[in-house]
């Protein structure tokens, strides 16, 4: 029985409407790009949240990077393929990507210290003759070459880079009786530093070091793993024995700078420290803010207080807030310490179309993208060129100046997968010494015996 | 005829099998089992599978990246080897134990409270309190997380009362993330202890009322045994959720300070999504599994006993 107050529809209107229907529904299940359907289609999987300083500048540098290749080569079109999340969550999304080569991206924006493994899964195409023809690549510094370069085979090409130094501000340097511009020549005169700072400028924070497991090797990055770069020993995995340094007299000498800092009361409140994201603690507060003396932190505060970037704005930076590289531990040549990582771009070994993902990466090395990404995300730019170009210095002193000319002293942390064991371990430890500060060094260090020989066994690490 | 015997004879003829029908036991009923079909192959789809194949997956050397990312394999007992010398799973599982036990206890504690509160409390309290507590249950973990981080760090509302430097979730991490558990499910406990006291009958209460017997001996002696079986299905039900609340304490803590709420779940991702481990994450994503089957299992069984009420009647 037909519903009453349903007009009934005359039975050759239904059959018509039912072929209309059936012709849209055919239609719509025609490919969406129908019309492109020349054009080769290279997807390029990025992170809008998580690599620029603002989500607005992410979206707009990649806006500008896919008109400029949709428009340089007509026969094709870049995709662009947002992977959300933080660090970790960027990783594990892409490596799930990547099991299959129907949901591989022809071309990735990557972490530099993942890039090892990628490699190891064999998932990744050698660019080496791709490079060869490029105006940028020639270059790249030595170091930042060999983040990307595995067995002599270039798989990766740098986007940017990170590296670490020392804050300080200038007022409260002055109002302690301590000299500006302030040249720190080993560690004990950045101790010497903190601890006047304390006796003089009591309301704020001594100085800022990371520690503990919330930002992950992160906080190595940017806090341990650059002293001991500086230390009298500083390898991390030994080549030689294929084992991780759990002992040593670099890792003690880090560990005792950690002590001194934590024990004396000149480290930062561990809200801070703990807190889910505490990299972005300095840049975001305590350096603005005026509430810490000393920081050791990453270059990527540099250009994040001017007027672009704004994340916040700060207008009395340059004039308060001075810059040191990070010296070794007893000066020793060329007493410059850092760790350097980055992101990188790489080409999917599966791609059906190898030249075209590589005139994206192309694109998006040149020399405009090279210099805006390095602006508005806090990097280096791989390219000494390009690192030392004037509208790159400008955009943030006088940290750019001195991130551009330390990056060749830097060390890359071990592209290893369980770099993430012996990190996690030495977190562990630096967070105890934090919390507790009557930890000593001893005990820190075996905090990270511990947890290093527990997740790998006694056969996987080493004393030296 | 209530029972009928049907006999069927094996191939050689020489062993006979009875098999009884009756109302208690009855027969194969095909056309049921049609209808159930379309359910059960989605159950194994969607649901044996997927744990069947997480359960293998833990006896495998797969990991997220590198060369045995693909081409991964089956290892036998290694990876259980490993559990048993591995101090941190160890100290995961009591951890988890606590934080479950912490929850359950402080959960059915408050709840419990809340649902007498409700029963002699004035309309007003009733809804109001009624209303906030489940407004609570329904917030999605992250908020949780973040209500009760700014909470008990530095500077948060807790600063203000407590000594040193107010950083209560930093020097007490497993007891500030068990009572963010108590306080996002207590709402949860209520309804269902709610229900449960409605369920007392009032003639119970009125003889021992009449007997003379002060409240709180009645509240002990007589309400409570007749909720035992509520009170119990409550401790199963929060035991479940709290092992499924993962986010609280990844957000919240990410298993630290110094792996202080590594519970079992987050240890489970740590292995698998930061070490890339993901076979050794899968077996202790099974060992969790497990524990859940086991509650879940209690739970049915539980929840088929005869209702109270029923069982008064019967003066069982």
């Amino acid at each position: 029985m037909h519903p009453v107050g349903t007009p009934r529809m005359p039975r050759p209107y239904v059959k018509i409407a039912s072929l209309l229907g059936t012709a849209l529904l055919a239609a719509s299940m025609l490919p969406a790009s129908g019309l492109a359907a020349d054009k080769t289609i290279v997807t390029v999987a990025y992170s809008p949240t998580y690599v620029f300083d603002t989500n607005d500048l992410a979206a707009k540098w990649w806006a500008s990077v896919k008109d400029q290749f949709d428009t340089q080569y007509p026969n094709a079109e870049m995709k662009l393929v947002p992977i959300e999340g933080n660090y970790d969550d960027i990783v594990n999304k892409l490596s799930l990507l990547y099991r299959s080569p129907a949901t591989t991206p022809d071309v990735v924006q990557i972490p530099t210290p993942v890039v090892a493994q990628w490699v190891a899964s064999n998932y990744l195409l050698p660019l080496d003759s791709y490079v060869a023809n490029t105006d940028w690549y020639k270059d790249f510094p030595q170091v930042i070459r060999d983040e990307g370069t595995f067995d002599g085979k270039v798989y990766a090409v740098s986007s940017g880079e990170n590296d670490s130094m020392l804050y300080y501000n200038k007022d409260m340097f002055k109002k302690a009786g301590l000299p500006v511009p302030w040249n720190p020549q080993n560690w004990d005169d950045i101790l010497s530093a903190a601890r006047q700072i304390h006796a003089k400028v009591p309301d704020v924070v001594p100085m800022w070091l990371m520690a503990g497991t919330t930002a992950g090797s992160v906080g190595i990055e940017m806090g341990a793993g650059n002293l001991l770069y500086g230390s009298s020993d500083p390898t991390i995995y030994d080549e030689a024995t294929q084992k991780w340094v759990v002992d040593s007299v670099g890792l003690r000498e880090t560990l005792g700078f950690y002590h001194s800092i934590y024990s004396e009361g000149l480290g930062a409140k561990l809200s801070d420290l703990f807190s889910p994201t505490p990299h972005t603690v300095p840049v975001t507060d305590i350096i603005p803010n005026q509430k810490v003396a000393i920081v050791l932190g990453s270059n990527f505060y540099g250009g994040q207080w001017g007027k672009v970037v704004c994340a916040p704005c700060w207008d009395k930076a340059t004039e308060v807030e001075g810059v040191a590289p990070i010296p070794h531990v007893k000066g020793q040549a060329p007493n410059v310490a850092t760790t350097v990582a980055g992101w990188d771009y790489a080409v999917a070994a599966v791609t059906p179309h190898p030249k075209e993902a590589f005139d994206a990466v192309n694109v998006l090395s040149n020399r405009r993208n090279s210099i805006d990404i390095a602006n508005w995300a806090g990097f280096v730019p791989g390219s000494s060129k390009f690192a030392n170009d004037p509208e790159l210095i400008d955009f943030g002193p006088p940290v750019n100046e001195l991130a551009s000319k330390i990056i060749q002293y830097g060390r890359i942390l071990p592209p290893l997968p369980d770099f993430e064991v012996w990190s996690k371990g030495l977190q562990q430890a630096t967070g105890t010494m934090a919390q507790h500060p009557e930890t000593s060094v001893d005990d820190a260090i075996g905090i990270l015996k511990d947890y290093v020989t527990n997740q790998l066994g006694d056969d996987k690490v080493e004393t030296k | 005829m209530n029972n009928a015997v049907v006999a069927a004879a094996s191939e050689s003829g020489k062993k006979v099998r009875l098999r009884k029908r009756s109302a208690d036991h009855p027969g194969v009923d095909i056309p049921g089992m049609v209808l159930l079909l379309p359910a059960a192959l989605l159950l194994l789809a969607l649901f044996v599978l997927p744990v069947g194949y997480a359960f293998y997956l833990g006896f495998t050397d797969i990991t997220l990246i590198g060369p045995t990312a693909v081409h991964f394999h089956f290892t036998g007992i290694k990876n259980v080897l490993r559990l048993g010398r591995d101090t941190l799973f160890w100290k995961s599982l009591w951890l988890t134990a606590v934080f479950l036990a912490g929850s359950v206890v402080g959960v059915t504690v408050v709840g419990m409270a809340l649902a007498v509160l409700m029963q002699r409390s004035a309309a007003w309290l009733r809804a109001g309190v009624g209303a906030v507590s489940i407004v609570a249950w329904m917030l999605p973990p992250i908020t949780v997380a973040v209500v009760w981080y700014a909470f008990t760090t530095t500077d948060g509302a807790l600063s203000l009362v407590t000594p040193g430097d107010g950083d209560s979730l930093n020097h007490f991490p497993m007891l500030v993330v068990t009572l963010a558990n108590v306080w996002a499910t207590a709402g949860f406990s209520m309804l269902i202890l709610s229900s449960g006291l409605r369920a007392v009958p009032s003639e119970v209460i009125e003889a021992a009322v009449m007997e003379g017997a002060p409240r709180w001996r009645i509240f002990t002696s007589v309400t409570l045994p007749i909720m035992r079986p509520t009170i119990v299905t409550n401790i199963l039900l929060v035991t479940l959720l709290s092992l499924a609340n993962f986010a609280l304490i990844y957000i919240m803590t990410a298993g630290g300070s110094d792996n202080s709420t590594d519970i079992l779940p987050v240890y489970s991702y740590q292995q698998g999504f930061v070490f890339k481990k993901l076979g050794y994450g899968a077996l202790l994503g099974d060992v969790v599994v497990i524990i859940a089957t086991v509650f879940a299992y209690l739970y049915v069984r539980v929840a088929r006993q005869r209702p109270v009420r029923t069982r008064l009647a019967d003066g069982v």
